[in-house]
């Protein structure tokens, strides 16, 4: 799963189906450059692998 | 100190361990009114007190400490952990006070300091658990003497680094944010962390869950369950700005300067960090006060001495200290002399506190330190009017036998028939034995203390631990009021502390391990005192992971702890015990939690030192048990006086399983040692003058005469000339020049005056 550029509020829904179905998928977030909360609270809560450093400089440093 | 001090610090200690217990009691086994109600009797008597030995620092303190505790007695606050923490933190410091003012009079110089410091954490819980329900931003800006509510204390220790950093080079108000977006704030289009991604100068920004997570397949992609928060060095007005949409959601605090320096919870990596930063600027002195070729090499060490000193001081957060050095660096390569720089490095040595004399180990310093009674004042025992009453009689009865002697002296030297007087003599003998031994027994009796008080500080301990390891334990006790000798039972402390500890560290799983593995979740450790004739039995047991003994073999084999054979010969059961070898642990492996370079031979050794026994049973997956087998008191041994080789020691009874005689057919030589069997048994003989190093002498052609031993290795056996006597005797230790002569277990006086030798057969019998 690969979330690119800028991901508004309403990729958060599909994120979540996504991993719902698959979720040992790794998410790879290195090519987004900004993230709405609820996209970041949908990976907060299921914790799924995740691909590099977040793109969006943000969470990178503050998202755990 | 007066008579008043004694009784306030007597009973002050009293009150802090009992409200200890009962706040322990509280976080484990839940509210109840009398439990509370104890615990704050306990806080309102030692705020009076010390109003009464006018300790005004005390007093505000536990003035502050009394109404949290009032505020959980009247439901108005929940005894969370946090509050339950500081209680406790609050009593640590009482205690350490208490401590301070018998030896001195007096509170210790930073009292005033440190009771503020305590007093505002403990108003904040009083005001920051009232404060989760405002909605208002806080209005008024924050001085010195107020609060900070316990999530902003945790944000500054997350993020110190930065924020020292930030405050050196600008110096300002620092506030913190707490932003909790109602669930439904998405469809209000809203996004929280792009407005923390506004915030200016952002130092510190946790995002976190505010309730637990829900299962992933029912989880509402749309529903905000976070808390934002974070330490921003931008004006307050910028930070209201930001959040004016959101401000029912938000609180802004200002941080007072005071709550900046390092918490309560890093003391023990205070202590740590202070003597390295002192030793760090010491070093740096004292590379300037070496003779220098001048010219650039002066001012290459001025300014490495400089800069060194200044960073160690902004990593032990004291800013103010660290650019007084930056500036005596500047001068002194300004003026090409190391002076200015040395002379700033003097005061900030000189402002650099002394460590605290904490602990040696990480944990909170109170928590053990307090088993035995202080270090310089007499030590007190506490002992039953009964006791002291019949030690009374005993003494009369003692004046009656003197008197009687007395009289038969007179009627010796008068000439009496000797036969009369050889039975009053002997009549009068058996008195005075009578008497001697009451009154040994009686003192004996005095010097008996119930074990309970080498336990009053594992609860807590426990507790602490447990916390520290993210690990749920819970602590049993039993066997509190079974009595033993004083001296044994203070030797017993630290190696009991050890076991409690390893059980903590090594034993029990953590509780996502226990889940899986079907067990409760909290692990049991139970510490259990009994008695059985006239041993003392302590076991420490838990229901952690036990001890593999595939991993000890393999241990075993990697530090070369016996010969390969060896090691397989042994069974399971008999490998575990191996833990109590010397160089089982290294010292990697002994983590700071357990204590740093105790293993469990220092264990065994020390029981062993007052006459006990250390063994170990344990099932991989279900838990261990540690058993220690004591003497119920030190006072009186059993002796066999044996003639050696034309000497005469004394050999300990109890080491001593049994002594025979044998033809000499019965002896064979059996690999490279003469030796017997003794009921299906191999039993090789054991010279005890080549031992003890005396000249060897031929076997006797007889009969021969042996002690047989059970050591580590199996039996063997002692020759002997003869057995002269069984005594019973108070063993005097080794003392002076030959304390620490290996083989000897001690010296007694006999009936003759003559010193007997009284041989350690462990130590001897290879």
């Amino acid at each position: 799963m690969v979330l690119a550029g800028v991901c508004p509020v309403e990729d958060a829904e599909p994120l979540l189906q996504l991993l719902q179905a698959a979720p040992a998928a790794s998410v790879d977030w290195s090519g987004c450059s900004r993230l709405h909360t609820a996209v970041f609270q949908v990976i907060l809560a299921v914790r799924p692998p995740l691909t590099g450093p977040c793109g969006d400089p943000f969470v990178a440093r503050w998202g755990r | 100190m007066s008579a008043m001090s004694e009784v306030f610090v007597s009973e002050s200690r009293e009150l802090v361990q009992q409200a200890t217990d009962d706040l322990i009691a509280l976080e484990r086994e839940g509210f109840t009114v009398d439990r509370v109600d104890r615990i704050f009797r306990a806080f309102h008597t030692l705020k009076g007190s010390a109003g009464l030995v006018s300790l005004p620092a005390m007093g505000v303190m536990m003035h502050a400490a009394e109404e949290l505790i009032a505020a959980l007695r009247a439901e108005l606050l929940d005894a969370t952990p946090a509050i339950i923490d500081q209680a406790l933190a609050c009593l640590d410091v009482m205690s350490r006070w208490i401590d301070a003012f018998e030896v001195d009079g007096a509170l210790p110089p930073d009292a005033d300091a440190e009771g503020r410091v305590t007093t505002e954490r403990l108003r904040a819980l009083l005001a920051g658990q009232a404060g989760q329900s405002e909605t208002r931003e806080n209005q008024a800006g924050f001085s010195g003497d107020q609060p900070v509510p316990a999530w902003v204390a945790q944000l500054i220790e997350a993020e110190q680094a930065q924020i020292a950093d930030r405050l050196r080079l600008i110096p300002g108000a620092l506030f913190a944010i707490s932003y909790e977006p109602n669930a439904d704030c998405y469809f209000n289009g809203d996004d929280p962390i792009d407005l923390m991604r506004r915030v200016p100068d952002l130092l510190a920004c946790h995002i976190e869950a505010r309730a637990p997570w829900p299962a992933t397949a029912d989880l509402d992609p749309y529903r905000c369950n976070l808390r934002l928060r974070g330490i921003s060095a931008a004006p307050r007005d910028a930070l209201r700005a930001i959040f004016q949409f959101v401000s029912d959601q938000t609180h802004i605090v200002e941080i007072p300067a005071v709550a900046l320096r390092p918490g309560e919870g890093a003391k023990a990596q205070d202590a740590e960090t202070a003597v390295m930063v002192r030793a760090l600027v010491e070093e740096q002195r004292r590379i300037l006060a070496v003779p220098h070729g001048g010219g650039e090499d002066l001012i290459g060490r001025i300014n490495a001495a400089g800069r060194a000193g200044t960073n160690v001081l902004r990593h032990a957060l004291r800013p103010e200290l660290a650019s007084r050095v930056e500036d005596g660096r500047s001068a002194a390569t300004a003026e090409g002399n190391v002076a200015p720089l040395v002379r700033v490095l003097d005061e900030v040595l000189a402002a650099l506190t002394p460590p605290a004399a904490g602990s040696s180990d990480g944990l909170a310093p109170s928590a053990g330190a307090r088993a035995s009674g202080t270090e310089t004042g007499a030590r007190l025992l506490r002992v039953e009017e009964a006791k002291v009453d019949a030690l009374f009689n005993l003494a009369s009865e003692l004046i009656v036998v003197k008197n009687s002697i007395a009289h038969l002296v007179t009627r010796a030297a008068a000439e009496d028939d000797p036969s009369d007087l050889v039975r009053m003599f002997r009549r009068a003998q058996e008195s005075v034995e009578r008497v001697a031994g009451d009154i040994h027994g009686a003192i004996l009796q005095l010097r008996m203390v119930p074990v309970a008080q080498v336990f009053r500080s594992f609860p807590r301990l426990v507790r602490d631990m447990a916390q520290t390891l993210h690990k749920k334990v819970r602590l049993v006790t039993g066997g509190d009021a079974t009595e033993c000798d004083k001296t044994i039972v203070d030797r017993l402390s630290e190696p009991l502390l050890h076991l409690v500890r390893n059980a903590l560290d090594h034993g029990i799983e953590e509780p996502a391990q226990r889940r899986d593995a079907g067990k409760p979740e909290a692990g049991t450790i139970t510490v259990q005192a009994s008695r059985t004739g006239d041993r003392f039995i302590l076991e420490v047991s838990d229901d952690g992971r036990g001890i593999d003994p595939v991993v000890v073999r393999q241990k075993a084999q990697e530090r070369h702890l016996l010969a390969e054979e060896a090691l397989s010969a042994l069974s399971d059961d008999q490998v575990v015990d191996l833990i109590f070898s010397a160089g089982f642990s290294t010292k990697a492996e002994i983590s700071e939690i357990s204590g740093r370079g105790v293993g469990m031979d220092v264990v065994r050794t020390a029981i062993e030192r007052v006459g006990g026994r250390v063994s170990v049973t344990s099932r991989v997956g279900e838990g261990t048990r540690v058993r220690l087998d004591l003497p119920m008191t030190i006072a009186m041994s059993h002796i066999m006086v044996v003639e050696v080789g034309g000497q005469v020691f004394g050999l300990p009874m109890d080491a001593v399983s049994e002594t025979v005689r044998l033809a000499p057919d019965r002896i064979s030589r059996i690999k490279n040692n003469d030796g017997f069997v003794l009921r299906d048994r191999v039993v090789p003989i054991c010279s005890l003058a080549e031992l003890m190093n005396m000249p060897p002498a031929p076997p006797p052609a007889g009969v021969r005469l042996f002690v047989v031993t059970e050591g580590s290795g199996g039996p063997a056996a002692l020759e002997i000339d003869a057995i002269r006597d069984r005594i019973e005797v108070v063993l005097k230790p080794m003392q002076g020049l030959l304390t620490n002569a290996s083989g000897y277990a001690g010296t007694t006086l006999l009936g003759d005056g003559s010193v007997l030798l009284v041989l350690d057969l462990k130590e001897i019998v290879p």
